[in-house]
């Protein structure tokens, strides 16, 4: 798997060599939906309520933010009723992302901070985090035919070191790849 | 924006209701949603057929959804006037609450005692197969369109709602006779229904969910019309066709697995239904 004509959907702001994308919005579908020769998004994304305070791999999600960008008329890209299964890259040998724990994530409506009991909630129903852009990405992504290898973890004021450097490690491992 | 569009076309119930009666003076004694790829009540005798557009204003857009209203009497019982809807709007599409409530309204609106709704559902309860019939004892909402503003945790956290009413008995009952009499029914079962908003399938780890919730199927559509319906001289049951059954080792199906489903368990669906309105 050649990650280095993944096309890096990175909502951390952090990214300055390919699309920076602050939040989920109709540009990211509109990316998602350009013909391309190797249809893998690379996606990171900020989390939160990490049961492991860490960056983790994602392994798939729960869609609980009440949206889905596919409501409407069915864009001819894809299929009416897509299946989604199977679209989270979790074989990458990558150096970089090996060192990385592996989750599912909770997507949450853009902002919304879960209480202790819907954080204790989440972890119940097999999520371990939650992030705000992933999942949006995802089924847009999936609907057009990408594969997504998804990253999310803690932001700077969450990091233990004051510094979300995993960003950083992720994207120079993928680009020296 | 698409939704203004149909919003603006869309009539109200009680304009649906005059288009109705401007040609057929007849209330029917039980209305029957059919969902996607669901086909029974073929034959009715003297129908009058009006397609949804003319109804309601607006038509769907989803195959397998042929969108009209059939009003006729029942063949084996021609004192039975029955309403056959073929097809419903969903929020998948881009419509708001009222729309997907609309033929709901429309059937209350007319005076019409009982309502039958189905779907096409995804089984998340192991023990069940593809092909069964499962009559809705509770549900959970997770599409309504109001959770865009709020999010689906609180919903998720909330108990499933009971769906149990005189109507859902007799469903029950007359599954339990005609699976005495006929060893070709299969019995029914019956459960929790949730209804997600889609288009997309649940991911594995979705489906993994709704069975820790204790969430028996999962589809696209239903609860909305339970709800409209609640409350109101109509009494609404619902009975989910099975067209699929989640396992972690099998790839999930498409559109087409669904409606291939759904004609196979149509002629039990068929038989339960006729029963039902003769007796």
């Amino acid at each position: 798997m050649n990650l280095a004509k993944a096309k890096i959907f990175d909502f951390t702001g952090a990214s300055d060599n390919g699309s920076n994308f602050k939040e989920y919005d109709a540009s990211v579908a509109e990316a998602l939906r350009q013909s391309v020769e190797n249809k893998l998004a690379i996606v990171l994304d900020y989390g939160w309520g990490f049961k492991n305070k860490a960056p983790h791999l994602v392994l798939d999600h729960l869609n609980l933010s009440g949206s889905n960008p596919l409501r409407g008329p069915n864009n001819p890209i894809g299929e009416r009723f897509p299946v989604v299964n199977g679209i989270y890259v979790t074989d990458c040998d990558l150096l970089a992302l090996q060192d990385l724990k592996t989750g599912v994530v909770a997507g949450l409506k853009q902002g919304q901070k879960a209480s202790a009991s819907e954080l204790d909630f989440l972890y119940s129903m097999g999520a371990g985090f939650y992030s705000y852009n992933l999942v949006p990405t995802m089924l847009v992504a999936a609907h057009a035919g990408w594969r997504v290898l998804g990253v999310v973890g803690p932001d700077d004021a969450q990091s233990t070191t004051g510094s979300a450097d995993w960003r950083k490690k992720v994207l120079q491992g993928i680009s020296s790849n | 924006m698409v939704t203004q569009q149909w919003k603006s076309q869309a009539k109200t119930a009680g304009q649906a209701v005059g288009v109705i009666k401007a040609v057929t003076n007849k209330v029917p004694d039980a209305a029957v949603v059919l969902g996607s790829g669901v086909a029974a009540l073929h034959d009715l005798l003297h129908p009058v057929v009006l397609p949804f557009e003319e109804i309601f204003g607006i038509a769907p857009t989803v195959a397998g959804h042929a969108g009209s209203v059939t009003v006729g009497q029942l063949p084996e019982k021609p004192s039975v006037t029955v309403a056959v809807i073929r097809g419903r709007y969903h929020v998948y599409e881009g419509h708001d609450y009222n729309t997907l409530t609309l033929a709901t309204k429309t059937i209350v609106g007319w005076g019409v005692p009982r309502l039958f709704l189905t779907n096409a559902a995804g089984g998340v309860n192991a023990q069940f197969d593809v092909g069964d019939l499962m009559v809705i004892t509770g549900f959970r909402d997770f599409l309504n369109p109001k959770y865009r503003e709020t999010g689906l945790l609180e919903a998720a956290m909330a108990p499933a709602v009971a769906s149990d009413n005189a109507l859902t008995a007799s469903i029950i009952k007359a599954g339990q006779h005609l699976a005495a009499q006929d060893k070709k029914f299969r019995p029914l079962r019956t459960g929790t229904y949730c209804a997600v908003s889609g288009p997309s399938y649940e991911t594995l780890a979705e489906i993994e969910m709704a069975r820790r919730l204790k969430v028996d199927a999962v589809g696209m559509s239903t609860v909305p019309e339970l709800q409209a319906a609640a409350g109101t001289g109509t009494v609404a049951a619902a009975l989910s066709v099975i067209t699929n059954v989640w396992s972690d080792d099998k790839p999930m199906g498409g559109h087409e697995e669904v409606l291939e489903a759904s004609k196979h368990a149509s002629r039990r669906l068929d038989q339960l239904f006729r029963y039902l309105l003769q007796n």
